[in-house]
């Protein structure tokens, strides 16, 4: 789970970028299509989409770069967002939401850790056991937030969770997480 | 505002996940601005979400890069000085790595630690119950023996070979009495407490057997030895009567006779 995120690499990444060198991404690509190709794959299940939704991602990270404003986030924030935000519309657009949604996050885990995954595992602890971590009502909206890409209030409207309750258990979800993660 | 409860309301989470609306999120711009701890949370949550898309990653198929490299007009160089821009990926995993190992030496330790004290409670549970057992086997044997005392003792009182011989108090002790259980053919004498007082020390009771009109010696005793029945020294035939006195502790050759606590006749 290693993450480049030294804040150096990263902003001088974003000014190659801005500079329009073939190089930077290049880099960019091997280093965080991963991270990106598993948000968006988890919000649509079709390969071939979801494989069309990233290369539509890095050419708009490619093309709409100078639209990034560091002082609002982080480079990886601005990237994922873009990403889960063509996946969401591409979903919508083709008409796949219910079926892309089916399946749980267990399915999807124990997924990606039969996978030859380079990112995954180097620790020894699974992300089925992180996520066992959490209390269940916390990973069913980390689930269905993060993973799935529903907005809090979608979430609401679809399972009758008052919103409120919708972004407490968000939040308590992502601080659990945050502490097994240990991002502190 | 109160910068905690802004926090907790999950607002900030909304916010990195891009789902405001235009309005809120100059909000909270605005609020990450004023207040550094807002500033500092939504840098963790980034830094969480990240993490959990690292850990979550997929491996795109081949042929993506190439298809991407060519639609920003740069074919794939293989010789492309990407090194410069390389960071320490294997530092970046052992940091993960020695984080995780640090966890689970943690989780270890707490989990040791807690078998110990499960362990350490168990032992002393054991000893206690060890100790407790041999306490109950102890007070079997002394129940059992009793027991069998006072079988013994009923066999004897029931058996009509032997003759009761009840020792009444004399004027040194109204209230006292013995029995003497004795069996003429075999010789056996037993002897039964009813009431004699307590003695000192030095003191014990002697049991007589008058023969002939004299005493012979029918063996010593304390009061309150515990046993229902005492058995004494044996007699052969000829008692007329048997009697207790109080003698120095083993006894004496000669009974001191003003010292007689009860006497009784053997009936014939």
């Amino acid at each position: 789970m290693s993450l480049p995120n030294q804040q150096i690499d990263q902003d001088q990444l974003v000014a190659r970028l801005r500079a329009k060198k073939a190089d930077a991404f290049s880099y960019l690509y091997d280093n965080y299509s991963a991270a990106i190709y598993g948000s968006i794959s988890r919000i649509i299940n079709d390969e071939d989409v979801a494989q069309e939704v990233l290369q539509d991602a890095f050419m708009k990270f490619w093309d709409k770069i100078d639209q990034y404003d560091a002082k609002k986030g982080r480079f990886f924030t601005w990237m994922v967002n873009i990403s889960r935000n063509l996946a969401i519309d591409k979903l919508r657009s083709k008409e796949m939401k219910k079926v892309g949604k089916t399946d749980t996050i267990e399915n999807y885990v124990s997924g990606i850790e039969q996978s030859r995954l380079n990112h995954l595992n180097v620790d020894g602890i699974g992300l089925k056991e992180t996520l066992a971590t959490l209390r269940e009502e916390e990973r069913f909206i980390l689930e269905m937030a993060y993973f799935k890409g529903y907005t809090q209030s979608e979430i609401s409207d679809e399972f009758d969770i008052p919103l409120g309750t919708v972004k407490t258990r968000l939040r308590m979800g992502l601080k659990n997480l945050r502490k097994v993660l240990q991002v502190e | 505002m109160n910068i905690e409860e802004y926090i907790s309301s999950g607002i900030l989470e909304a916010y990195v996940m891009d789902q405001l609306s235009p309005a809120e999120r100059t909000e909270v711009e605005q609020a990450a601005a004023d207040h550094p701890e807002i500033r500092e949370e939504l840098e963790k949550i980034e830094l969480s979400m990240e993490t959990l898309a690292f850990a979550t990653a997929v491996q795109p198929p081949e042929g993506v890069k190439d298809k991407l490299m060519q639609k920003i007009g740069a074919a794939e160089d293989k010789e492309a000085p990407v090194i410069a821009l390389q960071p320490d990926k294997s530092t970046g995993i052992l940091r993960f790595a020695a984080a995780a190992s640090v966890l689970v030496a943690l989780a270890s330790a707490v989990m040791a630690f807690t078998y110990w004290k499960k362990w350490q409670s168990a032992e002393n549970q054991l000893a206690d119950m060890i100790a407790q057992n041999a306490q109950f086997a102890e007070n079997y044997n002394q129940v059992n023996q009793q027991l069998d005392d006072i079988q013994n003792a009923v066999a004897i009182m029931n058996n009509t070979a032997y003759k009761r011989v009840v020792m009444a108090g004399t004027d040194n002790s109204p209230d006292a009495q013995a029995t003497v259980y004795w069996n003429e053919a075999t010789a056996d004498v037993y002897l039964s407490i009813q009431n004699l007082k307590a003695l000192s020390q030095d003191q014990q009771y002697q049991l007589w057997a008058i023969i002939d009109g004299k005493p012979v010696d029918a063996g010593v005793f304390d009061p309150n030895n515990g046993s229902f029945l005492v058995q004494m020294k044996n007699i052969t035939s000829g008692a007329a009567a048997f009697a207790v006195t109080i003698e120095p502790r083993g006894g004496s050759e000669n009974p001191s006779l003003e010292t007689m606590q009860v006497v009784g006749n053997v009936t014939t």
